[in-house]
């Protein structure tokens, strides 16, 4: 008897691809900053799609609820808001300190990434872990927890450093001391 | 059987109530716009300029910090999940978590950046 | 995993018959809620409220006046804005109807059932992830608003937009941190079990942990947009907010889709705080065995958990005429300033007790 589920699976699979190919497209081809952005969004929730097809309700999850529902209200926020036109956007470019911190940051994130995931040891086994001892071991999310929790305590810890840091930035770049706004026409004068 | 399946059917299901609500009131409602009529509801005046200004910058500060905290929030949520087998470690491990977040909250709270003045 | 063609079918036709119930009660709460909300005002105000519409000389207390609406509303005629970006315009209602349903449908509406020799779960959709999915797809009701009013070419939609968008995204966090409480004391992300781990009314989530309720129930009627923090429709200063330019059948959507997701996290409260489908001192899993017929138990669960639901729609109505609408700042001060902390404070607490209790 054939394996329903599996074929399922397998087409559901080829399909969302294909979509997102197209999807992605579109996101790539669009004149307009917010259809781009609305493409995107469709595209970050047809990947969660993949990820559940692939039995990673945890990564699924987290890709709509962080990417689809955070990250990109903001980026809707940003480009509805400064209405840039799209003939405006063709002169923007990366200044060098720009493209420097982004550099950096990129280099910093694979050092992470490489260091966490050197020579790990779990508790659940070595090696790949397949569905069903997945299953076995009390369920995705749960795995994913103990995992994050143990064996990748660092980078965990690491993370809301992170996470510190960028608030810091954010409300640097977001908001300017009132000091330097009331002290820099007098300085002049 | 997936239990994504039924996501499915509730997305196909979703698109088509909210595409036969969007499409109703072509084929149902009659259709005579008048400039007057289409015009943008500005509580009679006539419109000014177009809609789209420029916000103030309170709103994408709003959007980043809740960045940030959601995805404080998810890890808090693995943590909770591994709670039980974690023990007391795992509350020495949110607690180092948590003072770190708490230092960033206390500093967005400090510069003011929650202020809606 | 296996599953046979055979096994694939009856799971799929389950499914179907789970779906066509929930969707089909969901669509008949935004009538049903109209009526409400006109009828227990004009109760609060010893007036009459709607009382004539009704099926010839039956009146039923003018329930009929909400169809009458309905119908009047589709039949009206649509007014596209004058500059508005027309395919946003149009698919903005498309938006905010779909996570409403799709939350809706993750609910389990009463305790499994043996039907064939098959376990089913009485809700729709069943994953492992069990809230984190509910707040992934509750994270993308924003989209609905914010694209509706940037679309309608109106000020006063972009700004009812931008503010919705912000109040609904800033009380997602204080949502999100009152359930893990929850999660650390029932241990598990799955509703259906937190549900059955509430088998005695003293286990019940509303008194294991009275802060998350409290917070719950704030943020529940921010994420809605409703009163008292219904800045993004407030008709003194924004006509009508982020829907100020849609008409019609369009306006219905809207409507819509704020009463399906209102009935959800109604649902969801009750599903977390009180028992969800359990009664009070009995359990609903004997009432089976004590008919003899398959579904009862389920039947009389399924009543408990759209009670308890009704009870917090009404809530939502009566706290719509008890309390004045809050100021912007205000809103926003509450949200980040008191209700974050107290939510990260909670989650310490709850932790350390249960902590010392259970190690």
């Amino acid at each position: 008897m054939p394996d329903f589920s599996l074929l399922l699976t397998h087409g559901i699979f080829h399909i969302l691809a294909a979509l997102i190919t197209v999807v992605s497209i579109f996101v790539v081809a669009s004149k307009h900053p917010v259809k781009s952005a609305v493409f995107l969004v469709i595209d970050l929730f047809l990947l969660a799609a993949v990820y559940a097809s692939l039995d990673s309700h945890f990564v699924a999850a987290i890709q709509v609820l962080v990417y689809a529902g955070a990250i990109l209200v903001l980026f809707l926020f940003v480009i509805m808001l400064l209405n840039l036109q799209p003939e405006q956007l063709r002169g923007l470019k990366f200044s060098v300190i720009e493209s420097g911190t982004l550099l950096i940051s990129l280099i910093g994130l694979l050092i992470m990434i490489f260091t966490s995931f050197r020579g790990v040891q779990t508790g659940l086994g070595d090696g790949t872990l397949d569905v069903q001892a997945i299953e076995a071991a009390g369920g995705n999310t749960y795995v994913v927890a103990i995992k994050l929790l143990t064996s990748y305590i660092w980078p965990f810890e690491l993370a809301s450093i992170l996470i510190l840091l960028s608030i810091v930035a954010a409300i640097v770049i977001a908001k300017k001391d009132k000091k330097v706004l009331t002290s820099s026409p007098s300085g002049q004068s | 059987m997936n239990p994504y399946l039924p996501v499915l059917i509730v997305l196909i299901f979703g698109l088509t109530l909210g595409a036969i609500l969007s499409g109703l009131a072509a084929f149902l409602g009659p259709r005579n716009p008048r400039p007057e009529k289409i015009e943008p509801y500005e509580c009679g005046v006539p419109t000014v300029t177009n809609a789209n200004e420029k916000m103030s910058v309170k709103f994408y500060l709003t959007a980043i910090l809740f960045i940030l905290f959601d995805i404080e929030t998810i890890f808090l949520y693995l943590w909770a999940k591994a709670f039980p087998q974690l023990g007391w470690f795992g509350v020495s491990e949110i607690m180092v978590f948590m003072v770190i977040l708490v230092a960033g909250y206390i500093y967005v709270v400090k510069r003011g950046a929650l202020e809606w003045d | 995993m296996g599953l046979t063609a055979n096994e694939f079918t009856v799971q799929f036709i389950g499914t179907l018959i789970k779906f066509a119930i929930v969707a089909g009660i969901a669509l008949n709460i935004p009538p049903v809620m109209v009526w409400a909300e006109r009828r227990i005002p004009a109760m609060m105000q010893r007036r009459k409220g709607p009382n004539r519409v009704g099926i010839f000389q039956f009146r039923i207390y003018g329930l009929m006046q909400s169809l009458a609406d309905t119908i009047k509303l589709i039949f009206k005629e649509e007014v596209v804005p004058e500059g508005a970006h027309k395919a946003f315009y149009h698919l903005a209602p498309v938006f905010a109807v779909f996570p409403a349903f799709l939350i809706a449908m993750a609910i389990p509406y009463g305790p499994d059932i043996q039907v064939f020799g098959y376990t089913v779960p009485l809700s729709v959709i069943h994953v492992d992830v069990g809230f984190l999915f509910i707040f992934a797809v509750s994270s993308l009701a924003v989209y609905g608003v914010t694209i509706a009013g940037w679309a309608s070419n109106n000020k006063y939609s972009l700004l009812g937009a931008l503010r919705a968008s912000g109040q609904m995204i800033s009380y997602e966090i204080p949502l999100g941190m009152s359930l893990i409480p929850i999660v650390l004391i029932y241990g598990s992300l799955d509703l259906n079990k937190i549900v059955e781990a509430q088998t005695h009314v003293w286990t019940w989530g509303v008194f294991l942990s009275p802060i998350s309720f409290v917070l719950f129930l704030i943020s529940m009627f921010a994420e809605t947009n409703r009163a008292p923090f219904d800045l993004a429709e407030a008709e003194g200063e924004l006509v009508a907010g982020f829907h100020t330019e849609y008409t019609s059948a369009k306006f219905a959507a809207f409507f819509l889709g704020e009463y399906v997701s209102m009935f959800v996290l109604s649902c969801l409260a009750s599903t977390v705080f009180f028992g969800g489908w359990q009664v009070p001192f009995f359990d609903v899993r004997s009432l089976d065995e004590m008919f003899g017929f398959v579904g009862v138990g389920a039947l009389v669960g399924f009543m408990s958990l759209l009670l308890k639901a009704a009870f917090f729609m009404w809530v939502y109505v009566w706290v719509r005429w008890t309390v004045p609408r809050f100021r912007y700042d205000q809103l926003m001060n509450l949200g980040w300033k008191y209700m974050i902390p107290l939510g990260l404070i909670n989650v310490v607490v709850t932790a350390v007790i249960l902590a010392a209790v259970r190690f």
